[in-house]
């Protein structure tokens, strides 16, 4: 196939740059989708998959600290009875068959608590409005979000696939969480995002944009972020 | 200790330990926190070797540590075994997380952390047979990656612990894009070489 000789001539040094994690990340996205057509990339890739997957044992050892383990499994006992109480075992998301990287670590997403979740989120009541459009050349669309706590505001902008989140006043998150970004579709499970944040006021990006989301939420969640909500929205924004 | 208490209430962590990780991590899968604290167990000082290697720093080598293995239990049922071993596929969140983190941290900094190596240790006092292990092989590897041209394990460090792009790395180097590129697949080709005949890993 032509087009795969041509793509490999243009995406063959990114074999190895790939492979170490060093590529920005559409850099990294189009060479993925190259990859998918390229026989010849996908065997230098697994030629060279070995150098790779030995060099962090190449680190030196230094022993974890007990409360690391501590802190997490504090974590993992209370999600797992969670799980235990609601049941999850009958409605787990099966595994993905395959997985090009381990990278998109977001997914995968456990139930348990979607349903009350989604439930909520009508309840509140969904109360964005559009402040205003710039409307010539698809410029920038600015709505804006409901906020749980009446001293702070919050917009959605939007430009093209770009969005971010404009944010005054909010509280901090309690202790040890972070705020985290998610995008819902027509009521459907909330999809977590890689935004996390803890400013209070000031401009926070979702990587990826809304993607056809129309509506997003955020919560406050546990440091590194989790797979589900684990509280309720503090803002909810409508996407137009 | 809190721990001692909850292994005798839920299986046994014996017969746990007796499991290979793959059997762990379907167990894990099913939202088993004792299956997923063997897994932690077997690989935390990997892992957070690896984080605090590529971070410099022992607070936010701790979160990248907690972030991966957190995403590892939430996300257990997505191991595939056809992809490799456990180990490589928890190193792999591991290196993935930390480079966000890099990435997200000021460059200034990140330079910092990977040009001086380590700001503190923390080695183990008291080695067990399987740090001893682990310390051989680090080594090992160490040993190989030194035998490569400086230029070549240079691009592979600053690219695999540094979390620089290739394009970051060409303007620390003042060497075109093109040349990183190709001593990244270079390093990479002896490397694999060099593992080859041991049959390393």
């Amino acid at each position: 196939m032509t087009n795969e000789t041509n793509g490999h001539a243009r995406y063959g040094d990114d074999v190895a740059p790939w492979l170490l994690g060093a590529l920005d990340d559409d850099e990294r996205q189009a060479f993925e989708r190259h990859l998918a057509a390229c026989g010849r990339c996908r065997e230098e890739v697994a030629a060279l998959r070995p150098a790779v997957e030995a060099l962090p044992l190449a680190a030196p050892p230094v022993v974890p600290p007990t409360e690391l383990r501590d802190r997490i499994m504090r974590v993992v006992d209370s999600e797992a009875e969670l799980l235990q109480a609601a049941g999850v075992q009958a409605d787990r998301p099966p595994a993905r068959k395959r997985e090009r990287r381990p990278r998109s670590l977001l997914g995968g997403l456990r139930p348990a608590l979607v349903g009350a979740f989604a439930a909520v989120v009508i309840a509140v009541g969904v109360g964005g409005y559009l402040i205003g459009n710039a409307g010539s050349g698809g410029g920038e669309h600015v709505v804006a979000a409901q906020v749980s706590f009446p001293s702070a505001q919050a917009s959605l902008h939007t430009e093209g696939d770009q969005a971010s989140l404009q944010l005054a006043n909010l509280p901090s998150p309690p202790p040890g969480r972070v705020y985290q970004v998610w995008l819902m579709r027509d009521g459907a499970k909330p999809q977590p995002t890689r935004a996390l944040f803890v400013v209070r006021s000031g401009s926070v990006k979702i990587p990826g944009g809304t993607k056809g989301a129309d509506r997003v939420l955020v919560t406050a969640e546990p440091a590194g972020g989790s797979l589900q909500p684990t509280t309720q929205p503090v803002i909810v924004a409508n996407t137009a | 200790m809190a721990f001692e208490r909850r292994k005798r209430t839920e299986s046994p962590a014996a017969a746990l330990q007796s499991l290979a990780d793959e059997e762990l991590m379907s167990l894990v899968a099913k939202g088993q926190a004792r299956a997923f604290e063997t897994i932690y167990e077997r690989h935390c000082g990997a892992a957070f070797s690896l984080a605090y290697r590529m971070c410099g720093k022992r607070a936010l080598a701790e979160d990248v540590a907690q972030e991966a293995f957190l995403s590892i239990w939430r996300s257990g049922g997505r191991y595939d075994r056809a992809r490799g071993s456990v180990r490589t596929w928890v190193l792999g969140i591991v290196h993935n997380r930390a480079i966000d983190a890099l990435r997200r941290s000021v460059v200034h900094e990140r330079r910092r952390a990977s040009d001086e190596g380590i700001e503190e240790r923390f080695e183990a006092r008291e080695r067990t047979e399987v740090e001893a292990a682990r310390r051989e092989e680090a080594e090992t590897i160490r040993g190989m990656l030194d035998t490569l041209p400086e230029e070549q394990s240079r691009v592979i460090e600053l690219a695999y612990f540094g979390g620089f792009t290739h394009s970051e790395i060409a303007e620390m180097l003042g060497a075109p894009i093109g040349t990183v590129k190709g001593r990244m697949r270079l390093g990479l080709e002896k490397l694999r070489g060099q593992l080859a005949p041991q049959g390393a890993m």
